[in-house]
Order: structure tokens, then C-alpha cells, then sequence
């Protein structure tokens, strides 16, 4: 699972000011940086332009570069398999976000006082720090046929087989299972959040006999809403990194899943090096990936626009 | 409602702990069993699962690969970020700033986006199927996340301890070493920390540039495996110890220092 954060970076003072040890800090400012800097334009900024011309040509990664101009952006959004990873993609971002949101802010309005609410946060909050590859075997044991879990309860309670959730329902278990990993990361935030509105709110909320759901439209929501903010960039952003956890659903037939499963992600690389035999279309595969940037980058632009709010002093 | 609320809750809690639960025990049990009762018990106490998975599928070999690239390459990235973020969080200039939003950039770029060009730099270093090349990526794609949560770290740290190292006569690099890095220690264990943990866990950069069994990391072992199983049957249980030889050492790690890793992680979300 891709560690993820956002950054928050605060608009700081930009002070001239004199004294020796500013003097002496702008002296060694790009020392300190510049190590970092070189291996981060050498492997980011550098690789991300690079997948922007790439993806101008048809290309195998060994021999000559052929020019296509816009060629491979035309051909895809006529390919079907990468309409269904892309769509595939917008579900998760919209639906497992949505779902994953709701769960944890309804986790979070029965954590706030209960009892055993580190213990239980901190139980939730274990898939996030775990291989997605081993989460993705162990939820694939959940709903095998017959013999997963789910099924041979269901088999010992009715007597039925059950359904065939890996056969005909695959993507909506990877969607479930995304949204078990997600949620204790996302309730930990949102906890944290609705931790900082002060105490004394929800007393005057008693007194005024408001409902559980008064409160949370009007005082728990918000009051954290600048969480929320941040939290749901977040999750735009490592939405379109999932990877691994769908990927290995395709352990039992072939190398890669079937395609009616893919995300963009997965598209990128059966379209490279995954597979039997790999296509190596480096050119077509990056228009993919600039396709994906840039619908992120519009993505988190608006949901920024979207979410921002007058912040509610408290 | 409420009562319903806490219900739900500790029965998601079970769910997840069964879930752990059920792993470890089924890791030491039959195929045939497990795949006959799920839930059952029986033939329950089967090392053998562990000794199959750890000699059969080279976990062995993979564990030691894994292990001293993930803590190499955690603790390089430490190294070449927190000189560069201590110079964003304290110099306090326009450009500074800027550089900031820059490297913070980096933390939005999904991996699938920039993994072809890196292959092909990779491949004319000949770096490629190698676990010298893998230790450079781990480094590189480290970075940005590193940087970004150390920033924060060294901008909390108070001002005045090294204007004192100043006015004794340290020069820049040993206040940095011997003041400003051992005050720091708490973020940069975190950072070291989560980066552990993060390419412990690390599957597609891995998939993408080594193919040779035997430089495979514990990702890629267990990946292999499930395919395997495709030819040679299946062995649940070899396999399920295979997925605890994975997730046991984060665990332990989870259970020691978990407060610390759920903060670092949402540090960035919630200041």
C-alpha cells in the first residue's frame, strides 16, 4: 500500500530578515538540497515529461521512434478495454470513495465516545499497513466457490452453494475489499478532525434537544470539514495507484486478471510488461498514463475548488 | 441506533481480527482440510506448511533480499531527505517555499505514469533485473513522501537551540549533524518507519524490473507461488504460511509501534 499524504504546504512569511544564521542558511540551502533535488527530477520530473513525449509515438522501447502525433490518443478512446479500466477507475474513485467516506464518518460518530476507541481504531487500521497483495489473497479466500468462507457459511446455514462471487461478481468483491483497507485510514483522519471541535459544542447541541443527525450536519461536519478537504484529495490521488490488490486476483487463470477488472493502472502495464507475452507498446501505454495524469490533476484541481469552504473558526 | 453503531463497529473489529485469526491457523493446517472446512480445525499444527513455502518457492532467499534492500533503501532516502528538509522548513524564502510545493508534487504521480521511462533509463544503465537498480528506485521513489513529512518535522523544532550552537561557533553542518538531527530523531524514526513499511510491501516497481528467481523480493516469491499452484495444485496451506512469512514481521512492528506509524501516516492530512 502506497504510503501516502498530501501536502499541505502553508504559505510561510517570507521574511528577508538579516542575522547570521539566515545568512548562513540561504549559504547552505542548495547543498542541503541538492542531492534530493537531482534524484527527484532525474526520476520524477524528468521520467513524467518523458512519458509525455513517449506517448507521441509508436514505440517497443528498443527500436527507433516512430512519430504519430496524436494517433495513439485516438485509438484510445476507441479502445474498449481501455474505456472499461478507465471507467473501472472513475467507479472506484467515485464509489468506493463515497462508500469508504460514509463508513467512516459513520464509524467515527460511534467512536467519538465509546469506550476501547484506541484498541478499536487501531484494529482498523491494520489492513492499511499491510501488503495489498496479501489482502487481496486473503479477501480472495473470503469468496471463493465452494469452499471460501462466505460460501460454506452460507452452505451450512441454507444448504445452498451460494454464488459464484469470484466468477460473476469479481469486481464488485475488489470494490468491497477496497473499501475494508481504505476505511481505517480514512476514519483514523476524520477522527482526528472531529477530535479538535471542542467538547462544550455538543453539550449545547443537548441542551438545544438536537438529533444525532442535527448535530452532524451542523456541527460535526462543519467543523472538520478542512479534513474531509485534504482527506478526499488523498484519496483521489492513491485511488488511481490501487494496483496490487486487484492485480492479484488474477492468481488462478492467468497471469493477469481478466480484463473487465482493470483500472488504469493495470492497463498501463498488460499494455507493457505484464501477460504471457508482453506487448511492449510503450508509446500507446503512456498515452494511457498522461491520460490518467491529467484526468487526476483536473480531478483534484476541482474537488479543491469544490470542497473549499470558509473554515469555521472555533 | 447507537447501540446499533457500537454493535457494528466491534463486529467489524472481529471480522478483521478473524480474518488475521483465521490466516494463522490455516496456515498450519492441510489443503485437503482447509479446503473441505473452511472453519473446521482439524489437522491443525502443520509446520511442514512453513518449511514448503520457505524451501519450495525460495522464500528463504526472497526474505533476505527483501530485508536488506527495504532497510538499505530506507534508511539512504532518510539520509538524502532530511538535509534537503531541513533547508525547505527553515530558510524561509520565497524559493524555499515554492521548492516545497515542488517536491510534494512527487507524492501525486501515480508510479504507472513514470514506470516506462524508468525502464528504459534502467535498461540503458543496465539496471534492469537487478537488485542494485531496484535499491536505486526504492531510493528515488521514496523521496518525495520523505521529504515532504520530514519538512514538517524540522519546521516544528524551536528556533532558538541552534542560534545557542551559533553563538558557540558551530558551523552549519555540524549544528546540523550534532543539534538539529539528534532533536529531530522522533520524525526521522517515524520517516525510516513508514518507509519500512511501504516498500516491505512494495509489488509493482519489483514486478516490473526483476525477473530472476533468485532476486526476487518476498512480493514477488509469494506472487510466483500463486502461480505455480496454478500447474502444480494447489496447497492452501503452503501458501497461506507463505502470506504469513508477509504479514508477521508488520504485525510485530504494529503491535510495538503502532501510534507511532498511524500518526505519521495521517500526520500530513490532519495538520
Amino acid at each position: 500500500m502506497a504510503v501516502t499524504a498530501i501536502p499541505v504546504v502553508r504559505p510561510r512569511k517570507a521574511v528577508a530578515g538579516g542575522g547570521a544564521l539566515a545568512r548562513r542558511r540561504r549559504r547552505t540551502f542548495w547543498p542541503f538540497l541538492l542531492p534530493a533535488l537531482v534524484i527527484y527530477l532525474a526520476f520524477f520530473i524528468g521520467p513524467a515529461l518523458a512519458s509525455l513525449w513517449i506517448s507521441f509515438h509508436k514505440w517497443d522501447g528498443v527500436g527507433e521512434m516512430e512519430p504519430r502525433g496524436l494517433q495513439n490518443y485516438e485509438i484510445l478512446f476507441s479502445d474498449d478495454t481501455f474505456l472499461a479500466a478507465f471507467g473501472n477507475t472513475l467507479l472506484i474513485l467515485v464509489v468506493v470513495g463515497a462508500a469508504t467516506f460514509a463508513v467512516s464518518f459513520g464509524l467515527t460518530m460511534v467512536l467519538r465516545d465509546m469506550r476501547g476507541k484506541r484498541f478499536v481504531r487501531a484494529v482498523l487500521f491494520f489492513p492499511y499497513i499491510i501488503s495489498p497483495l496479501v489482502l487481496s489473497v486473503l479477501w480472495g479466500f473470503l469468496f471463493r466457490t465452494p469452499e471460501g468462507l462466505v460460501n460454506s457459511a452460507w452452505a451450512a446455514l441454507t444448504g445452498g452453494t451460494g454464488v459464484n462471487w469470484l466468477g460473476d461478481h469479481l469486481f464488485g468483491v475488489i470494490m468491497i475489499g477496497l473499501i475494508w483497507v481504505n476505511t481505517g485510514f480514512y476514519t483514523t483522519v476524520i477522527m482526528a478532525g472531529v477530535d479538535r471541535i471542542p467538547p462544550d459544542l455538543y453539550e449545547d447541541c443537548a441542551l438545544a434537544g438536537a438529533t444525532a443527525w442535527q448535530r452532524f450536519r451542523h456541527v460535526t461536519l462543519p467543523l472538520s470539514w478542512d479534513v474531509v478537504a485534504t482527506a478526499a484529495v488523498i484519496w483521489t490521488i492513491s485511488s488511481l495507484k490501487i494496483f496490487e490488490f486487484i492485480y492479484a486476483f488474477g492468481g488462478n487463470t492467468n497471469d493477469m486478471p481478466t480484463v473487465t477488472v482493470w483500472n488504469s493502472a493495470l492497463f498501463v502495464y498488460g499494455a507493457t510488461f505484464g501477460g504471457r507475452t508482453p506487448q511492449y507498446q510503450f508509446g500507446y501505454a503512456s498515452a494511457s498514463a498522461v491520460v490518467t495524469l491529467a484526468v487526476i490533476t483536473v480531478l483534484v484541481v476541482l474537488l479543491r475548488r469544490l470542497l473549499r469552504r470558509e473554515a469555521v473558526a472555533f | 441506533m447507537r447501540r446499533f453503531g457500537i454493535g457494528a463497529v466491534w463486529a467489524l473489529v472481529v471480522f478483521n481480527l478473524g480474518v488475521l485469526g483465521w490466516m494463522g491457523v490455516s496456515a498450519l493446517r492441510e489443503h485437503t482440510a482447509i479446503f473441505d472446512t473452511p472453519w473446521g480445525l482439524e489437522t491443525f499444527g502443520q509446520i511442514e506448511n512453513f518449511v514448503r513455502a520457505w524451501s519450495e518457492s525460495n522464500f528463504g532467499r526472497a526474505a533476505l533480499n527483501t530485508v536488506v534492500l527495504v532497510v538499505a533503501a530506507s534508511v539512504v532516502v532518510v539520509v538524502v531527505s532530511a538535509p534537503a528538509a531541513y533547508a525547505l522548513a527553515k530558510s524561509r524564502t520565497r524559493l524555499s517555499g515554492a521548492m516545497a510545493v515542488f517536491f510534494a508534487l512527487g507524492i501525486g504521480i501515480p508510479v504507472q505514469v513514470i514506470v516506462i521511462p524508468l525502464f528504459v533509463l534502467m535498461q540503458d544503465a543496465g539496471l534492469v533485473n537487478s537488485l542494485s537498480g531496484l535499491f536505486v528506485l526504492y531510493v528515488a521513489l521514496s523521496l518525495p513522501f520523505t521529504v515532504f513529512l520530514l519538512t514538517g518535522f524540522f519546521g516544528s523544532l524551536p528556533e532558538e537551540v541552534e542560534e545557542a550552537a551559533e553563538i558557540d561557533g558551530a558551523g552549519p553542518i555540524r549544528t546540523f549533524v550534532q543539534i538539529v538531527l539528534p532533536l529531530a530523531r522522533n520524525g526521522l524514526v517515524t520517516a525510516l518507519l513508514l518507509n519500512l513499511i511501504g516498500l516491505w510491501n512494495e509489488t509493482f516497481i519489483a514486478l516490473v524490473f526483476i525477473q530472476d528467481s533468485e532476486k526476487q523480493t518476498l512480493s514477488l516469491s509469494l506472487l510466483g507461488f500463486l502461480q505455480t499452484q496454478q500447474y502444480s495444485g494447489s496447497d492452501y496451506g503452503a501458501l497461506l504460511a507463505g502470506v504469513c512469512i508477509l504479514v508477521l514481521p508488520m504485525l510485530a512492528v504494529y503491535v510495538w509501534l503502532g501510534r507511532r506509524i498511524i500518526e505519521g501516516l495521517t500526520v500530513g492530512a490532519v495538520k
